[in-house]
């Protein structure tokens, strides 16, 4: 019963890792840009949240304003950090330092107007009763697969029957086509950070309801959504979701046959088994040099 | 043009001079506190104290020369801590540096050895602090003193079956290794121990472990926002038992947690409503400063920098440089001082010894229950 037990706390958790993970994904995937800042979407769309429901404003007002902050942010990134960057051919170092300095504003900013400790969503949905014998579920658990499965679904149907979705698509495989055919790969570039950074808002909620905040949240979201991207192969969207899925697996899992001090190792391991054995990720393709 | 030249070269060897002969160089208090991170709730508390114990070595002028705060950011992480170190010590020749969190304090005892700049800790426990450098010392009961108190509270309370999480890092190892010689002999039983590293947030798989062991009680072992994170996870995830902790849980964002109702923990006894007026003017002063009740960390940091007013100045009313070694041997001739809270007794180490108290939270405060 503990594996069943740690199998589903783990799909849970790996369903939030999955919806980040796809969101930097995608960005990275369309437009070759390292958004470092996408765990400031995630911290700034939960600490909204929070904002919101603890001042007795319905949750689905919350989960909108959510969505509508992290893609604010994502769209500000891009217009205003990475096109500038962009435009004076800076490389990618100098994108990854900006984002990486404008998460750490955002850590901060948020810790002085929200106050530097944990919160959380106090909410009856996390909390968990015996279902089976030894086994406990809280209503989060079935919130969190069919709101990843939805936001999937929806991904998918928008990436291959959309004209911008296909168009999306067509830029993370060649820009240059995308200029040809006469589309704005600028504006291409903006959908890409908007819809990958709304992914990261159901995330942030259910988090803030979950496991609670706190400003520094941010790096611990990138961490898992850059492991994920890797393991899942670089630009595949669904190799990113199924890797986060299976990283939340692996760090639950483990505690059947290790000490929790390996929780978050596991994940790491796996990444590093990808590294060295399969680069290319679980869908990503070998490149001939 | 020539005279002006010198006139103004002259001026600017003599100003320093005439600036130390007016008592203008400051005293430099440097701190090594988390101001940003997941600790950085510790660190506003902790210069809460400082800034107030300032105030009111101004406001009383205990001092001939003015007070400087120098605050190093550490994020609570050896690395950064010792980089903070060695420029409060190089750069900013800081004259008393005041650190928490036992991993900080440990990476940086070195430097302050070396360099003789005492070093005040009042936010970490570890007992291997005591001792740690002739010039590190504890404002602050360590946690073998801490659950001295807890250990016989819980045999009470019929909490024997203890499951302890503790966090993978000196101060965890050290409450690890107090359970495991202590609790068998105070009459207990340690069912399991759980390491997560710092950076865990994921606390439902621990949770289904603990709930196997049937504990009476879960004693948490960490430290700042993940202390919350650990509290909601194991309510959340069917862990019904009592919660027991030190004295890390006397924290704003823990009393308003809803997951933290019936948490007993233990901190130092302080009684701010009747102590003596230094304590009431405190407990006063702060309260109007910064809108809320103090807390023990308050405490402890405004005690640590009254301590280096107190012994600076006695220091300078007898003529003497204010350096680690005369703040050593002025803190060993007195050893008892007037600080918030009482009389306060300081050991050979360097360690200030406090009578414990063992504390509940219910509905958003913290009551006393023994002490």
């Amino acid at each position: 019963m503990l594996f069943l037990q740690l199998l589903l706390g783990g799909l849970q958790t790996g369903a939030l890792y999955a919806l980040t993970a796809c969101g930097f994904a995608l960005i990275f995937g369309a437009t070759k840009v390292f958004h470092f800042a996408h765990g400031a979407s995630f911290t700034l769309a939960g600490y909204l949240f929070l904002l919101l429901w603890n001042n007795g404003h319905p949750a689905w007002l919350g989960v909108l304003a959510a969505i509508a902050v992290a893609t604010g942010f994502g769209v500000a990134m891009e217009r205003f950090v990475y096109r500038p960057i962009q435009r004076h051919e800076g490389g990618f170092f100098t994108v990854f330092v900006a984002a990486f300095g404008v998460s750490l504003v955002v850590q901060n900013l948020v810790g002085m107007w929200a106050g530097r400790g944990f919160v959380v969503a106090d909410s009856s949905l996390s909390r968990a009763t015996e279902v089976l014998p030894e086994v406990f579920l809280a209503p989060v658990f079935w919130v969190s697969l069919a709101v990843a499965a939805v936001l999937f679904l929806a991904l998918g149907i928008f990436l291959t029957r959309h004209p911008a979705g296909v168009a999306l698509r067509a830029l993370s495989q060649n820009s240059d086509l995308i200029r040809a055919y006469g589309l704005s790969s600028h504006r291409l570039s903006l959908l890409a950070f908007a819809l990958g950074s709304a992914l990261a808002a159901p995330a942030a909620v259910l988090t803030a309801i979950t496991t609670g905040m706190n400003e520094a949240v941010g790096h611990h979201v990138m961490l898992i959504s850059m492991a994920a991207t890797i393991v899942g192969g670089v630009g595949s969207l669904k190799g990113a979701a199924l890797a986060g899925l299976s990283l939340g697996v692996a760090e639950s899992v483990v505690l059947n046959f290790a000490d929790p001090q390996w929780a978050e190792a596991a994940s790491f391991v796996v990444l590093f088994g990808f590294i060295l054995f399969r680069p290319s990720g679980l869908f990503g393709h070998a490149v001939a040099r | 043009m020539r005279l002006s030249r010198r006139a103004l070269l002259g001026s600017a060897i003599a100003a320093p001079t005439l600036a130390r002969a007016q008592g203008g160089d400051p005293y430099v208090l440097g701190t090594l506190f988390p101001l940003s991170g997941p600790n950085a709730e510790y660190g506003k508390v902790f210069t809460e104290g400082v800034q107030l114990a300032m105030q009111h070595a101004e406001a009383e002028r205990m001092l001939r020369r003015p007070l400087r705060l120098q605050a190093e950011d550490t994020q609570a992480l050896p690395q950064q801590a010792v980089v903070g170190m060695t420029k409060l010590v190089n750069v900013d020749r800081a004259n008393y540096v005041m650190v928490g969190f036992t991993a900080v304090s440990k990476a940086v005892a070195p430097i302050g050895d070396r360099s003789k700049t005492v070093m005040v800790n009042g936010g970490a426990v570890g007992p291997d602090l005591a001792g740690l450098s002739p010039y590190f010392w504890n404002t602050i009961p360590l946690a073998h003193l801490e659950t001295r108190e807890m250990l016989p509270f819980m045999m009470r309370r019929n909490l024997k079956r203890v499951a302890l999480v503790y966090v993978d890092d000196p101060l965890g190892d050290a409450i690890l290794g107090i359970f495991r010689n202590d609790l068998p002999r105070a009459g207990g039983e340690l069912v399991g121990s759980f390491s997560i590293p710092r950076t865990a947030q994921q606390f439902g798989p621990v949770a289904a472990r603990i709930r196997q062991t049937r504990p009476d009680t879960v004693y948490i072992a960490s430290f700042g926002a993940q202390q919350g994170q650990i509290i909601k996870g194991l309510r959340d995830n069917g862990v019904s038992v009592p919660l027991t902790s030190y004295s890390a849980m006397n924290l704003e964002s823990i009393r308003n947690l809803a997951e933290a109702e019936g948490l007993l923990f233990t901190s130092q006894q302080t009684d701010f409503a009747s102590g003596d007026e230094l304590t009431r003017r405190y407990a006063t002063d702060f309260k109007a400063r910064f809108g809320s009740d103090p807390g023990t960390y308050n405490t402890n940091y405004y005690n640590a920098t009254r301590l280096f007013c107190l012994l600076a100045g006695k220091l300078e009313r007898e003529n003497k440089e204010v350096n680690g070694d005369t703040l050593r041997a002025a803190l060993l001739e007195q050893k008892e001082f007037d600080l918030v809270g009482g009389r306060a007794t300081f050991d050979e180490q360097g360690s200030m010894t406090a009578a414990i108290q063992i504390n509940e939270v219910r509905g958003g405060r913290v009551n006393v229950v023994t002490g």
